[in-house]
């Protein structure tokens, strides 16, 4: 009956005491890991109180006085202050947490560890997280820091005429998603937008992977000659930086002075396409640069995976009478498919984001009466265009918010219908 | 457990929270005290004044600021950035920071959103000295009724033709557009202008009467377009008529036009072109002996009313010193170095005196922008304009294509714009 | 139809096949090729085989008194050898914890941000910007090429991970018997094996700097410290009086490079995506 009652003692009294980071660990008698515990609270505290102070009363006010408050600066320093604050709180949380177990390991009379085993411990268990921090601490500044910015820039009214240096941003909920619904051309033009660019997205990228496994399989024929040379010539238009490509592009496919129209076109006898002032015409040129643009990732990727399936496969098939279209749609399909169907879906999302294309080759032109987008316009360079002339920033990045639920949304959907991604290992 | 570290996490986070509202008061006291200091010591000498030029353009800057050290005993450093968009951004972090400039450049075009921002202060200059420059230049400085800033230079589109091609340059369009119909086959064009661009097209819309925005005592007022008037119709008729008889190339139309045109220039394949003096160097150096004059005039007797831009010089909104950096400013602007700057960068400076001056008259050039510019339109400066670029070139490229009649695409453009400015300006 | 004349019917539709594709190809690089020997600026007097070829784009570009363009490749070859060092680095470590090792997050972690770094951003450009303002790091490579290695890292290490998983763990269990550490494992055992998909990571990594013009455009601010894509977009995206063969030059001075890297490492590159795809 004392045991217990000491028991519960040394676990609470460690656990309560290390409110003050340090100090569980010191009564633990850990006296080394307590100091370490203190010092690191101490550090962070003085070395980042002001950030945090500013910060988080920059974010909630947004500034308050001119000249003096940059708005946007704040917003940026209020971020940083949240993630710190987190960082702060997994240490503080570590804290309680080892005060609680060592207590615990006491009030059980299992002897702690020694400051030798604690170290051996903390390189053992610590060490993937040692090689995962620096990456994960890039991360965070790199994809997770701009996506809050986002959010929250979607909550506010940051437009030409709120922005800093003159006058002050403030946070105005859900304005701008209203706003966004109730727009007369955000609606007229939307629907156009959309199915372009669903249409794009779809076509584009089913052409670019078609063609690239459709090239993967014909290179892989065992007495193909010149493979090297060839193999060579189909990575290239990946070795050129695409927007030099696509600005090459938009000069051949000019309609007066192209080399399309002018050379291979009338070649044949054809008469000039209107390749940059007919909204079909422009289409067509913009898939056909995609899949130019896109085959080879797709086409060294499948010509991976078709040297790693076993020929006992296409032999067995063969003694069964299975003739190549057989073949083809019964085993390499199937495994090509499998194996890069995560990579098939971030070619998805790329195009659907591909503004360079788009506003390079044309600018999203030929010109459609009565609506902000041009003809060829998809949603990412229309938000461009809708906001980058106007200076929208709150707009622009609640339509950003709308369009990554939808992106990520089918994203996900997509991941876990993927086999690959399902399997306990590969996560 | 769970209730114990729940209760825990609670407080620790209400100590999170009170811990970031307590000092922020400090914070706000302290730095509004810095602030106040730092306004005190105004009207005394500054030692030195910083100036924000073109890039490329020191050079004229040089003697201007010697002699201003020599007169005033103060000193003046520049620095050369990006007139285009780099000092604006520039200025919008640096102004702030207080490292910023006290006198930058700026195209007129964007003073008004400079205005809006805070980034610019008005001027208050003499009347005579306002007089020495060009009404047009001064309407251009001019932003919601208040002066923002000196003319250093203007520009804006003549007539440049080949003088192997053509003998002399014309007195009206109907020359030209005999000539043009005369001359245009297998790739060889008489005249060429980039009429889908509404930089070069409100030229002849406003030479039939269209305007952009109907100018009034005080300013530009943006509920009024004239995009659409009489005027407006008839000039897009003419401009249809070049394109619809193939005088125009359909390969012309479209975001690469200017690269096309000069590139048909350059190659002797073009006859004549409107274009900017920016252009003339690059003629030169491909080997094109050019004649420059005025715009020929339209059918209907009147001038072309090319849009003019003025790059003007601006007292920074956090300038310290603004009263010295306004006396810089006239400094720079005034006669002797207007003429310094002209001989040393070719730029021409809305000067009137010395528009008389030989050194301009005696130019051909120069001579040639000048008197077109007393023909034109200073590009409308609010900030409004920003919704009027795209809608308005659409309109036109839809002509320009056969796809619309002049008067449904220009009515549909002005109500794209009205519907856009209502909605990003009406604040 | 014969065995036989069915092997020849099929090699020669493939070969047809590949000719096509070939042509298709090689068509528009030719002509950047082409128009970087024509005389003259603009695009639409290029022409494939140029009447009087000339080599004088070649030659401004390497005038440093007129233009920045050696400048700027020196500093884009920097940013990438650091930029490819510092990727590889982490994106193996990476790949390491998460093929060998169970923590928290490992299940769903790489996916989020691999989903997360769908989100069409152009906010995304202000956030970096301010954020590069405010730590001094504005105009710097040091800021691009953070950038550079942060976006590189999911989708590498995912790569980078299916491939380390298809290295046996007995491997590791026998090292660590022999009494070598966490780290040793890594760096003399792991890391060796591995060279196939590092090379494509490193690869992938190198080529970034050559291709982005928007990220680096607003990082850096001042004309000497450009990389070639910002250098050679400028040169293009004036309306005006545009450089257009000089720009092919320029274009073809890139390539060139990049296309020799793929060659050599091609062998790796098909080996390295082999096991990363399969199993990963």
């Amino acid at each position: 009956m004392e045991a217990t009652e000491r028991q519960t003692k040394h676990r609470k009294t460690a656990l309560a005491l290390s409110i003050i980071p340090g100090f569980g660990q010191f009564y633990n008698k850990q006296i080394l890991k307590g100091l370490m515990f203190f010092i690191l609270t101490v550090s962070f505290a003085v070395a980042f109180a002001d950030l945090i102070n500013i910060g988080l009363w920059g974010i909630v006010t947004l500034g308050e006085k001119l000249p003096r408050d940059h708005s946007i600066f704040l917003l940026t320093q209020g971020i940083i202050a949240v993630l710190v604050i987190l960082i702060g709180l997994v240490i503080y949380f570590l804290n309680l947490r080892d005060a609680y177990l060592n207590g615990r390991n006491r009030d059980l009379g299992i002897p702690l560890n020694s400051v030798k085993e604690q170290y051996r411990n903390v390189t053992d268990q610590g060490f993937p997280y040692l090689m995962l921090s620096p990456g994960f601490f890039l991360l965070i500044f790199v994809v997770i820091f701009p996506i809050l910015f986002v959010i929250l820039l979607s909550f506010t009214n940051y437009d030409l005429y709120h922005s800093p240096p003159a006058n002050l941003v403030d946070w105005v909920g859900i304005q701008n998603y209203i706003d966004i619904f109730k727009l007369d051309i955000w609606r007229d033009t939307f629907l156009d937008v959309f199915s372009w660019t669903i249409v794009w997205t779809f076509v584009a990228t089913t052409g670019q992977i078609a063609i690239g496994i459709f090239l993967a399989v014909l290179m892989n024929q065992k007495d193909l000659k010149f493979k090297g040379i060839f193999r060579t010539i189909f990575i290239l238009p990946w070795a050129v930086p695409a927007f030099v490509s696509i600005l090459v592009f938009a000069g051949m496919f000019n309609e007066t002075f192209g080399a399309i129209n002018n050379d291979i076109l009338a070649a044949f006898g054809i008469d000039a396409i209107p390749w940059l002032t007919e909204p079909f015409w422009t289409k067509v040129a913009l898939i056909l640069i995609q899949f130019w643009l896109g085959f080879p990732f797709i086409f060294a990727m499948v010509t991976g995976v078709l040297q790693s399936i076993p020929d006992e496969l296409y032999e067995a098939a063969t003694v069964d009478g299975a003739n190549i279209w057989q073949k083809f749609r019964g085993i390499t399909l199937p495994m090509v498919l499998f194996a890069i169907a995560p990579i098939l879906i971030t070619q998805y999302t790329f195009n659907f984001n591909n503004f360079n294309v788009i506003y390079l080759f044309n600018g999203g032109g030929p010109a459609v009466s009565g609506q902000t987008a041009g003809s060829t316009d998809i949603l990412i360079s229309w938000i461009y265009k809708l906001t980058f002339t106007s200076a929208q920033y709150g707009k622009a990045a609640a339509i950003t918010m709308i369009l990554s639920a939808i992106v990520i949304g089918v994203a996900l959907w997509q991941f876990r219908r993927t086999k690959s991604f399902q399997e306990e290992d590969m996560m | 457990m769970k209730r114990f570290f729940a209760l825990f996490l609670t407080l620790v986070l209400a100590i999170g929270v009170l811990a970031a509202c307590g000092p922020q008061n400090n914070e706000n006291a302290s730095s509004n005290g810095g602030g106040s200091d730092s306004e005190g010591d105004d009207a005394n000498k500054p030692e030195k004044l910083v100036v924000w030029e073109d890039t490329d353009k020191g050079i004229a800057l040089e003697p201007a600021i010697a002699s201003f050290e020599e007169e005033y005993g103060i000193k003046v450093e520049f620095k050369e950035l990006g007139m285009a968009d780099e000092i604006r951004e520039q200025i919008r972090l640096d102004g702030p920071a207080g490292t910023g400039p006290d006198v930058i450049t700026l195209p007129h075009d964007q003073i008004g959103q400079a205005a809006v921002e805070g980034l610019i202060s008005p001027i208050e200059v003499e009347q005579s000295v306002v007089d020495t420059f060009t009404e047009s230049s001064i309407q251009a400085e001019n932003f919601d009724g208040k002066l923002y800033g000196l003319p250093k230079a203007t520009e804006t589109p003549v007539f440049i033709y080949n003088k192997e091609l053509m003998d002399k340059a014309p007195e009206t369009m109907d020359e030209v557009y005999d000539f043009a119909k005369d001359y245009t086959k297998d790739k060889q064009y008489g005249f060429l202008a980039l009429w889908d661009n509404f930089y070069f097209a409100n030229a002849v819309l406003a030479g039939y009467g269209g305007y952009v925005f109907d100018r009034t005592d005080e300013g530009l007022n943006p509920q009024d377009l004239g995009l659409n008037n009489e005027g407006a119709v008839e000039g897009t008729q003419y401009i249809q008529k070049w394109y619809e008889e193939g005088l125009f190339p359909k390969g012309l139309i479209g975001e690469n036009g200017g690269s096309t045109m000069d590139g048909l220039f350059n190659e002797g394949k073009a006859a004549s072109v409107m274009n900017g003096p920016w252009s003339f160097q690059g003629y030169k150096d491909a080997g094109i002996d050019i004649g420059v004059a005025p715009m020929p005039k339209l059918p209907n007797g009147e001038n072309f009313k090319t849009f003019i831009g003025v790059k003007g010089w601006h007292v920074s909104n956090f300038s310290e010193n603004k009263e010295w950096a306004t006396k810089l400013v006239e400094w720079l602007t005034n006669e002797e170095n207007a003429k310094i700057r002209y001989e040393k960068t070719a730029e021409i400076p809305p000067v009137k005196s010395l528009i008389e001056d030989p050194v301009i008259a005696d130019n051909e050039g120069a001579s040639a922008v000048a008197v077109q510019s007393q023909y034109g339109v200073p590009m409308p400066n609010i900030p409004e304009m920003a919704e009027v670029w795209e809608p308005a070139a659409s309109a036109l490229q839809l002509v320009a294509t056969n796809k619309q009649e002049p008067k449904a695409a220009l009515d549909e453009a002005t109500k794209t714009i009205k519907s856009q400015i209502e909605q990003n300006h009406s604040n | 139809m014969s065995p036989k004349m069915q092997n020849t019917v099929r090699l020669t539709l493939s070969y047809i096949a590949i000719a096509i594709a070939c042509v298709i190809i090689l068509y528009p690089v030719l002509w950047i090729v082409g128009s970087s020997f024509n005389p003259g600026d603009s695009l639409s007097g290029s022409s494939i085989i140029p009447k009087d070829a000339t080599l004088a784009h070649y030659k401004s570009l390497f005038n440093t008194a007129e233009s920045d363009y050696l400048l700027w490749y020196w500093n884009t070859l920097k940013i990438c050898i650091i930029t490819m060092i510092l990727a590889v680095a982490m994106i193996s470590s990476m790949a390491y914890a998460f093929s060998r090792y169970r923590f928290v997050g490992r299940k769903n972690g790489l996916m989020t941000f691999l989903i997360l770094q769908m989100i069409p951003n152009f906010a995304a450009l202000i956030a970096i910007y301010v954020l590069a303002y405010i730590t001094g790091l504005l105009d710097t490579h040091f800021a691009l090429i953070l950038v550079y290695a942060g976006g590189l890292l999911p989708m590498n290490t995912w790569l980078a991970k299916g491939y380390f998983d298809t290295i046996p763990k007995e491997l590791d269990e026998s090292a660590r018997i022999d009494g070598a550490g966490h780290f040793r494992i890594f760096w003399q055992i792991i890391l060796p094996l591995a060279k196939p998909i590092l090379a494509v990571v490193a690869l992938f990594s190198f080529i970034t700097p050559f291709t982005d013009f928007i990220l680096a455009q607003v990082i850096l601010r001042s004309e000497e410290k450009f990389t070639l894509a910002v250098g050679l977009y400028k040169m293009i995206s004036d309306q005006f009086g545009n450089e257009f063969t000089t720009f092919a030059a320029g274009s073809v001075l890139i390539a060139i490079p990049i296309s020799i890297l793929f060659l050599s490492l091609q062998r790796y590159f098909i080996s390295g995506l082999t096991a990363g795809g399969t199993k990963g």
